[in-house]
């Protein structure tokens, strides 16, 4: 597997869970009922079926395993290296091997036993051929065991190495133990490894990410590594040099100058020149730590000495303190420059760079005149480079603020703003008036009015027409309540009192006064005085018959016309009761009344109906 | 905070009151109160409805072109806080309100002189036919027929002289 993707490989069961797994799959993907009077190839192909079943899964099992475990000829180098650093190239070989030949054992055993199933005559007799290919097989796993195990663990721990990609950019943190490298990393990048005062915290290698000029950078932490030859050396150790001698990166390695770790300058010099074959073709930087306890300046001659020493051999040493941050960033921007000059060198000097250097060209436009042009770099884009390189503390924030001044503290915006005057930027700012916005008006105009003047004649000729029309609704008012029912008689059958005449012409505006010769005063007086000389003569015997005193006498009164005696006259006027008896009992205007005053009398309708109808209870 | 107008009915709508209806172009539409509401969900035309303030300026019933209606108008430009300007503005808004109005309401006034000059004749014609339900047609010309007759005899009495 030429990928990294060790976290892929198969869970290995135990020698014991295969056999169970493989078992109870046989019992329960292939058929199980057999009888001893079938047919004998049928007998046969069932136990047959059985076995290769059973040899099938073995062996599929068993490739998988030698499939996902990567070869350590197929991998990178660093990690071949690692893995046998980690498992002992030479046990992890033969536990592969040991699987392989068990899977061939298994295909040769279930061969066998097909074969001489062919020959078996009865159910038994296959039954038992089935019975010893199984348990021959199943003797073949149990073997197995150790390896198993092994590889099991193998795969455990495989899955948890860190992921470094040997090709990327890397920087290489190595030094003594507790000189600083765990801190250096936890610092530069967003690893958390574990640091602690005793040496070995870090007992394997740890990975970090960090950016720097857009790119990816790696870092990897190293466990210190203890000045003796490489023999001698553990596992823990062994990884650092795996790691220091394929990884093709910078080197940063950390020296403690104030000897906290335990180890003299003299002792960390002499560790670095024995590890300096491993550095060949690494751009190389020495990180002086714990710069804070004691700088450089503050030691004795001969140590300043060696410093001096590896400067003049080209190799930058760098003063840091991982505790205040001071020259953290520093080292990450040298190394990372050097590495990347470096990357580049090699390139250059390879043989794909021509190709892509024949078609590239860089065009520069020819100087016009001897006056300098720079590159133009807004104020902006200035400070905030500056603000990206070194960590300045910015300005101060709300936050820091509301910290400071704890409860008292107001959130006030209106600090901010950026007014004509200043000193308004307190003002309650009034935003509506009397139902408008106030944001909708600008700039007013004003102008004046004139006023109308009303018109006097016409006042006159309103009020005359008030008055028509009130005594329109008057009359109107009069006539619907007369309540006249029945034939409408003529003017001519009332007579009109000559009072109410005078009134009501005075009232019209004319002048009654004097009107005793007018037509009407003397007929009213004719009228009256023929029919109280009519009473003085037959006050006795004739009987009053109507009220039409005002008509002329020749026309005679309607119950009079067509009777030919009293006796008529009386019959007549019975009748005329008898009729109207009916009526009046049942309280009706006349012939044509139907009018019902109670629709629904309560008695006929309310109560217990015993004995009665709806007309009458 | 400000003071919307209702889609349909023209309307103030005060924050916190009424509701906003937005469509799927982005179009906002606020009502002042549900009559509003419902009415435009039944697709009711606001210059055909009668009561709103959109059918009276439609149908010339108030004024509508004025140039004291040009000063409240919703201008897009934010303008920096300024206290003379802000004091200065509420003024003039005072004035420009008290003008609208007394243009608004000579507007109808005129609007409605139409209706004088028809009520003046109607008066007037009523007052040719019907006057006889008042005065009598000759109520005053018994005096003054007696006047011209007084008249006469003083004239003759004067010739005599």
């Amino acid at each position: 597997m030429a990928l990294y993707n060790f976290k892929k490989i198969m869970v290995v069961p135990t020698s014991k869970e295969f056999i169970d797994i493989t078992l109870s799959k046989t019992q329960r993907k292939t058929p199980t009922v057999v009888h001893k009077h079938y047919q004998i190839h049928r007998i046969r192909h069932f136990y047959m079926r059985k076995v290769k079943f059973t040899q099938q899964n073995y062996h599929d099992r068993l490739s998988q395993i030698l499939t996902d475990f990567p070869k350590l000829d197929d991998i990178h180098p660093f990690y071949a290296d690692l893995m046998n650093v980690l498992y002992d190239k030479d046990h992890y070989k033969l536990a592969l091997g040991q699987i392989n030949i068990a899977k061939n054992l298994i295909d040769n055993v279930s061969k066998d036993y097909v074969r001489l199933m062919k020959y078996g005559d009865s159910l038994y007799r296959c039954k038992q051929l089935k019975r010893a290919a199984l348990g021959r097989m199943c003797t073949i796993m149990k073997r197995q065991k150790q390896s198993l195990e092994y590889l099991e663990q193998v795969r455990q721990h495989l899955s948890r190495l860190p992921t470094i990609d040997p090709n990327t950019r890397t920087l290489l943190l190595c030094g003594y133990p507790n000189v600083g490298k765990s801190s250096f990393i936890n610092k530069v990048t967003r690893a958390d490894v574990e640091v602690q005062p005793y040496a070995f915290t870090t007992k394997s290698l740890f990975v970090g990410h960090m950016d720097y000029k857009y790119l990816r950078w790696q870092v990897v932490d190293t466990p210190g590594i203890l000045d003796h030859p490489l023999e001698e050396r553990n596992t823990i150790e062994m990884q650092a040099i795996t790691a220091l001698a394929h990884l093709r990166s910078a080197v940063l390695y950390v020296m403690d100058v104030s000897e906290q770790c335990g180890q003299t300058l003299e002792q960390q010099l002499e560790l670095f020149n024995n590890i300096r074959p491993l550095f060949a073709n690494k751009p190389l930087l020495i990180v002086a730590n714990k710069c804070d306890v004691k700088k450089i300046s503050e030691l004795t001659e001969e140590d300043q000495k060696i410093f001096a020493d590896l400067t003049a051999e080209g190799i930058s040493v760098i003063e840091t303190s991982t505790l205040t941050e001071e020259g953290v960033m520093t080292v990450k921007t040298e190394a990372c420059d050097k590495l990347l000059a470096h990357r580049v060198d090699g390139k250059m000097k390879g043989k794909k760079v021509h190709d892509v250097l024949n078609r590239l060209h860089l065009a520069v436009p020819a100087k016009r005149d001897e006056k300098a042009r720079p590159p133009f770099i807004p104020e902006g884009a200035r400070i905030g480079r500056k603000t990206m390189e070194v960590d300045v503390p910015k300005r101060k924030t709300e936050r820091d603020l509301e910290v400071e001044m704890g409860d008292d503290y107001i959130l006030d915006l209106q600090k901010y703003w950026d007014l004509m005057n200043q000193d308004e930027k307190y003002d309650v700012i009034p935003e509506i008036w009397e139902g408008h916005n106030i944001a909708d008006y600008i700039d007013p105009d004003i102008m004046k009015e004139e006023l109308k003047v009303k018109d006097e004649e016409m006042q006159e000729i309103r009020q005359l027409a008030k008055q028509i029309r009130e005594k329109r609704k008057l009359k109107i008012v009069c006539s619907k309540d007369k309540d006249v029912h029945g034939p409408r008689l003529p003017r001519t059958v009332k007579k009109v009192e000559r009072k109410t005449l005078e009134k009501e012409m005075g009232d019209l505006g004319l002048d009654m006064t004097g009107k005793d010769d007018s037509h009407y005063a003397v007929n009213a007086r004719r009228s009256r005085s023929v029919g109280v000389a009519k009473k003085r003569k037959r006050e006795a015997s004739v009987i009053p018959t109507s009220r039409t005193r005002s008509q002329s006498a020749s026309r005679p009164p309607r119950d009079q016309s067509g009777v030919r005696d009293p006796k008529m006259a009386k019959q007549a006027k019975k009748l005329m009761k008898n009729q109207q008896k009916d009526m009046n009992r049942q309280g009706k205007k006349g012939e044509a009344d139907r009018h019902v005053f109670d629709l629904k009398p309560k008695h006929l309708f309310s109560g217990k109906r015993k004995s009665g109808t709806n007309d009458h209870r | 905070m400000r003071i919307e107008k209702c889609y349909f009915c023209s309307g103030p709508v005060y924050p916190g009151h009424g509701t906003m209806f937005v469509r799927n172009d982005c179009k906002t539409f606020r009502f002042c109160k549900s009559k509003c509401l419902k009415n435009f969900k039944k697709k009711r035309n606001p210059r055909k409805t009668r009561w709103t303030k959109a059918f009276r300026k439609a149908s010339g019933k108030e004024l509508t072109v004025d140039n004291c209606l040009e000063f409240e108008k919703r201008r897009n430009v934010a303008v920096k806080y300024q206290r003379e300007l802000w004091s200065k503005t509420v003024e003039a808004m005072r004035k420009v309100e008290g003008i609208k109005r007394k243009r608004q309401a000579q507007f109808i006034f005129n609007r409605l002189k139409k209706g004088k000059q028809l009520e003046k004749e109607e008066a007037i014609s009523e007052v040719k036919k019907n006057i006889h339900l008042i005065k009598a047609p000759h109520a005053g010309k018994a005096k003054v027929m007696e006047e011209k007759m007084v008249q006469k005899l003083q004239d003759v009495e004067m010739v005599d002289d």
